[in-house]
C-alpha cells in the first residue's frame, strides 16, 4: 500500500494551496457537467492536457489516456447505436449506424470522460497524499475518515501497479527460445492477470490492518500530527482564483445566454 | 527480573477451508519465557511457525488470520489476547520477515511519524525522532521518498528505523537480518546489544554472525521451542538443516555452451516522488554469464543489483547498449525468454490460489506436452521443492513461498537464471538444492547475495558495483 500517486514537478500547481486546488477540482468537475458550448469544452479538456504535460512531461501525460483508451473504444463501438432516429450519417443496408446525434453524444460524454480524469490525476499528481490527507481534515473529516479516503485513493493505483507486477511475472512465463510461439489470446491472457492482480489487492487488506493496528490505529487517546498544512499569506488569493476560473470558464463558454 | 512474556502451552494452527479439513498444527504445547532485558535468539527452518508466533506476541493472529488458539500468552502478565493489538503499541514492536507487508505510507518520514502520531506524540519531539532515527539507519535523504521506490535492503533499514522511533521495549525482530548488507547486519547485531529492552530474534541464517551476543538460543521445530547451550543449539540446528539436504549432480548438458554478455550498457532509474538532479544511473562496462556457471553480484543495499537485474531480463530497457546471445543481438523479449529472474520478493511472481496452478501456469505456454505428461510434471516439480500440490501460497512461509518461486522457474527450464536474494528466509540447505536444481539442465547462474561466504562457496567468479559501475572482481573466487 505504498504506492505513490505525487510525482515531484515544478510548475504553480505543486505551489497552489492543496484546500484551493481540491476546491478549483470540484468547481471543475461540475463545470464539465454544465451546458457549455463543446469547443469551450474541449479547450478546457486541452488546457487541463496541456497543464498536465508542462508540470509532468509529456510521455507521463499520455499514461491517463492510455488507461481510459479501453472505455473510451468502448463508447466509440457503443454510442453509435444510440440516438438512431436523428440525422443518419452512415448506414448499411438502410441500417442507420452512425447518427449526428450519436456522435454529438459521443463527442461530449468524451470530453467530460477525459476531462475529469486528467483533473483528478493531475490533483493526485501535483499533491503530496500527506497534504490530501490534512487537507481532508481542514474540510472537517476526522482522521478515520481522512485515512480511509486516502488509502481508497491509493487502492486503484495500487491494483494498477499490482496488475503491472503480474504482468511483468507472466511475460517471464513465456515459452523458451526456439520453442513453439504460444498463441497470442489477449483477453484469455488478460483475465488470470486481472484475477490475481485482484486477489492480490484481496491479500493485502489483512496485512494493511495488521500494520495499521501494530502502529496504534485505533487506540482511544487524542492522535497528534507530524504535518500541517503551511499557514500561506496568498491563501485568500488562491481560493479566489479556485472560484473565479471556472466562474470565468461558465460565463465565456455556457450556451444558455 | 520481571517475565516480559510467557508463553506456556501454546498451540495454533491456521483455519484451513479444505474438505475435509486438515488441521496442521503451526505451533504445538510451545513454551518460551522471556525476562526483562534478555536477548535470546531462536533458530528456525523455513515453514516452522517464525512468523505466526511474532504475530501472535503482537496480538495479530488469530484476530487477523484466522486460526484455533489455546493455552496462555502473557505480556507483561496480561493475557495477550485480551488486548487489542494498538494497546500493544508502547510494549513491543515488531520487525517482519518481509517489509513490504508492514509499510504503508507514502514517504520514509510519514512511516515512521504514524505510531507516534498514534500514541499522541507532540509535533516537535516527533520531528526530532523521526529524523534521528533516519539518521542513525542513513534514510535521512529518503525522507520525501516513497518506499515503494527504495531497494529491498532500503525498506528493510525503513523497518528497522522502528527500533528507534516507537519507544517499546520489547523487540520482536523476525529474520532482521535478511536482505541487509554485512555492514547493517553489524549495525542492527550492535543495535541489539545496546537495547536496554527484550529482544527476541527469530532466525534461519548467519547463525556464525550472532554467536557470543544472545543470553538465551533456542530452536523453534515441529511446532515448539527447546532452549539450550549455544553450542549444542547451533549442532542441533545445523543437523535438523543438513536433513533437509538432498544433492542434486547429474547435469543433463541441455543448455551447455551458451553465453550471455552485454558491453557499454546503462541504465537510468529516476524516482518520481522527488525532484531528483541526479537520478540513479548505472554502467556495466562488461559482463558475461555463461552456461554451467554460477556468477555472484554483490555490491550494497540500494546499489542497484536488482535494476541490473531487470534490465537484464528484458523486463526494463537500457539507456545505451545492447545484450548479445551467443554473440548475436537479443530482443528484449527474447531476452525475457532466456533469462529466468527469481524476484528478491516472491510475492511478487505468486499469484494463483494453489501451488498446482502456479506450476501449471508456466507450462501454459508449452504446445508440445499433453495435459497428462504436463500434470505429471507439475507433481514431478512439486515433489522435488517439497511442496504440497494442494497448498494455498498466501498461507504457506515466505521461505516455502521462495521454493514456490524456484519451482515456477524450473518449470520454465530457461539457459539462464538471476536468484536475486534467493537465500533469503531459507536455510543454506535449502538455497544449495534449489540452485542445483536449477542448474541441472546446465543453465548459468547470476546469484545476487549480501551473505559473502554463501557466494564465495558457489561461484567461480564474481562482479561487485562500485560507484554505480559493475565490474568482475580481480581474481578467482
Amino acid at each position: 500500500m505504498t504506492t505513490n500517486t505525487f510525482i515531484a514537478g515544478k510548475g504553480f500547481l505543486y505551489r497552489f494551496d492543496p484546500r484551493a486546488k481540491l476546491l478549483l477540482l470540484v468547481l471543475l468537475c461540475a463545470f464539465v457537467f454544465l451546458p457549455v458550448s463543446m469547443p469551450g469544452l474541449w479547450l478546457v479538456v486541452a488546457v487541463v492536457f496541456l497543464t498536465t504535460w508542462s508540470s509532468t512531461g509529456f510521455k507521463q501525460a499520455l499514461h491517463p489516456l492510455r488507461s481510459i483508451l479501453p472505455l473510451l473504444i468502448i463508447m466509440v463501438v457503443f454510442i453509435p447505436l444510440t440516438h438512431r432516429d436523428s440525422e443518419v450519417v452512415l448506414s448499411i443496408s438502410g441500417f442507420p449506424l452512425v447518427t449526428t446525434g450519436a456522435l454529438e453524444n459521443f463527442n461530449l460524454l468524451a470530453a467530460r470522460f477525459i476531462g475529469i480524469t486528467y483533473m483528478c490525476t493531475l490533483f493526485f499528481w501535483t499533491t503530496p497524499m500527506g497534504d490530501i490527507m490534512l487537507t481532508l481534515r481542514w474540510y472537517g473529516l476526522s482522521h478515520k475518515a481522512a485515512l480511509v479516503l486516502t488509502l481508497a485513493f491509493r487502492f486503484i493505483p495500487f491494483i494498477a501497479d499490482a496488475f503491472q507486477m503480474i504482468q511483468d511475472s507472466h511475460s517471464m512465463r513465456e515459452p523458451n527460445l526456439g520453442e513453439k510461439d504460444r498463441r497470442r489470446q489477449p483477453l484469455a491472457d488478460v483475465v488470470p492477470t486481472v484475477t490475481s492482480a485482484l486477489v492480490f489487492a484481496l491479500k493485502s487488506i489483512p496485512q494493511l490492518a495488521m500494520s495499521l493496528e501494530h502502529r496504534g490505529f485505533g487506540r482511544a487517546g487524542a492522535r497528534s500530527a507530524y504535518r500541517r498544512l503551511a499557514p500561506r499569506k496568498g491563501l485568500f488569493t488562491h481560493f479566489f482564483f479556485s472560484v473565479m476560473i471556472p466562474a470565468s470558464l461558465w460565463l465565456v463558454f455556457n450556451t444558455l445566454g | 527480573m520481571k517475565d516480559v512474556l510467557k508463553l506456556q502451552k501454546v498451540s495454533f494452527s491456521y483455519r484451513e477451508y479444505n474438505v475435509p479439513p486438515v488441521r496442521k498444527m503451526v505451533l504445538e504445547n510451545l513454551n518460551l519465557t522471556l525476562v526483562e532485558g534478555s536477548k535470546t535468539l531462536i533458530l528456525a527452518p523455513p515453514d516452522s511457525g517464525k512468523s505466526t508466533l511474532s504475530r501472535l506476541i503482537c496480538g495479530m493472529v488469530p484476530k487477523y488470520l484466522e486460526g484455533d488458539l489455546s493455552g496462555t500468552c502473557l505480556m507483561d502478565g496480561v493475557e495477550i489476547t485480551s488486548r487489542q493489538p494498538w494497546d500493544l503499541v508502547e510494549s513491543c514492536v515488531l520487525v517482519g520477515q518481509n517489509p513490504q507487508e508492514q509499510l504503508l505510507m507514502t514517504t520514509c518520514e510519514d512511516e515512521l511519524a504514524f505510531p507516534l502520531e498514534s500514541l499522541g506524540m507532540p509535533a516537535e519531539r516527533m520531528s526530532r525522532v523521526v529524523r534521528n532515527s533516519l539518521r542513525k539507519w542513513k534514510l535521512l535523504d529518503f525522507a520525501s521518498i516513497s518506499p515503494q521506490e527504495m531497494s529491498g535492503g532500503e525498506r528493510k533499514r525503513l523497518l528497522l528505523a522502528f527500533l528507534d522511533t516507537v519507544p517499546a521495549p520489547l523487540w520482536i525482530l523476525d529474520e532482521p537480518f535478511d536482505d541487509l548488507d554485512s555492514q547493517w547486519r553489524e549495525t542492527l547485531m550492535q543495535r541489539i546489544t545496546d537495547h536496554n529492552g527484550t529482544v527476541l530474534v527469530l532466525a534461519s541464517r548467519y547463525i556464525d554472525e550472532f554467536r557470543g551476543s544472545f543470553d538465551h538460543y533456542g530452536i523453534l521445530s515441529e511446532g515448539a521451542i527447546t532452549i539450550g547451550d549455544e553450542q549444542d543449539i547451533v549442532i542441533e540446528y545445523e543437523q535438523l538443516c543438513d536433513r533437509e539436504y538432498t544433492s542434486v549432480e547429474s547435469c543433463t548438458e541441455e543448455h551447455c555452451g551458451k553465453a550471455l554478455s552485454c558491453s557499454n550498457v546503462s541504465f537510468l532509474h529516476p524516482r518520481k516522488s522527488v525532484k531528483d538532479n541526479a537520478p540513479f544511473t548505472l554502467e556495466v562496462p562488461s559482463f558475461t554469464l555463461r552456461s554451467e556457471e554460477i556468477v555472484s553480484l554483490v555490491g550494497p543495499n540500494g546499489s542497484g543489483k536488482s535494476t541490473f537485474s531487470r534490465v537484464l531480463c528484458g523486463l526494463d530497457p537500457p539507456r545505451a547498449g545492447e545484450f548479445l546471445l551467443d554473440d548475436q543481438a537479443v530482443s528484449r523479449r527474447d531476452l525475457s525468454r532466456t533469462v529466468g529472474y527469481l524476484f528478491q520478493n516472491p510475492d511478487y511472481e505468486i499469484f494463483l490460489p494453489s501451488v498446482r496452478e502456479e506450476l501449471a501456469w508456466s507450462l501454459s505456454g508449452d504446445r508440445s506436452r499433453t495435459a497428462a505428461q504436463k500434470t505429471a510434471l507439475v507433481a514431478e516439480c512439486a515433489k522435488l521443492f517439497h511442496l504440497e500440490l494442494d497448498a494455498t501460497p498466501s498461507t504457506m512461509s515466505y521461505g516455502k513461498r521462495k521454493q514456490l518461486q524456484a519451482a515456477v522457474h524450473y518449470l520454465l527450464d530457461r539457459p539462464f537464471y538471476i536468484l536475486d536474494e534467493l537465500d533469503s528466509g531459507i536455510t543454506y540447505a535449502t538455497a544449495f538444492e534449489m540452485i542445483s536444481l536449477l542448474r541441472s539442465r546446465g543453465a548459468g547462474i547470476l546469484l545476487i547475495t549480501h551473505d559473502r561466504s554463501f557466494s564465495d562457496r558457489l561461484s567461480q567468479r564474481s562482479y561487485t558495483i562500485s560507484n554505480g559501475t559493475v565490474l568482475e572482481r580481480e581474481g578467482q573466487v
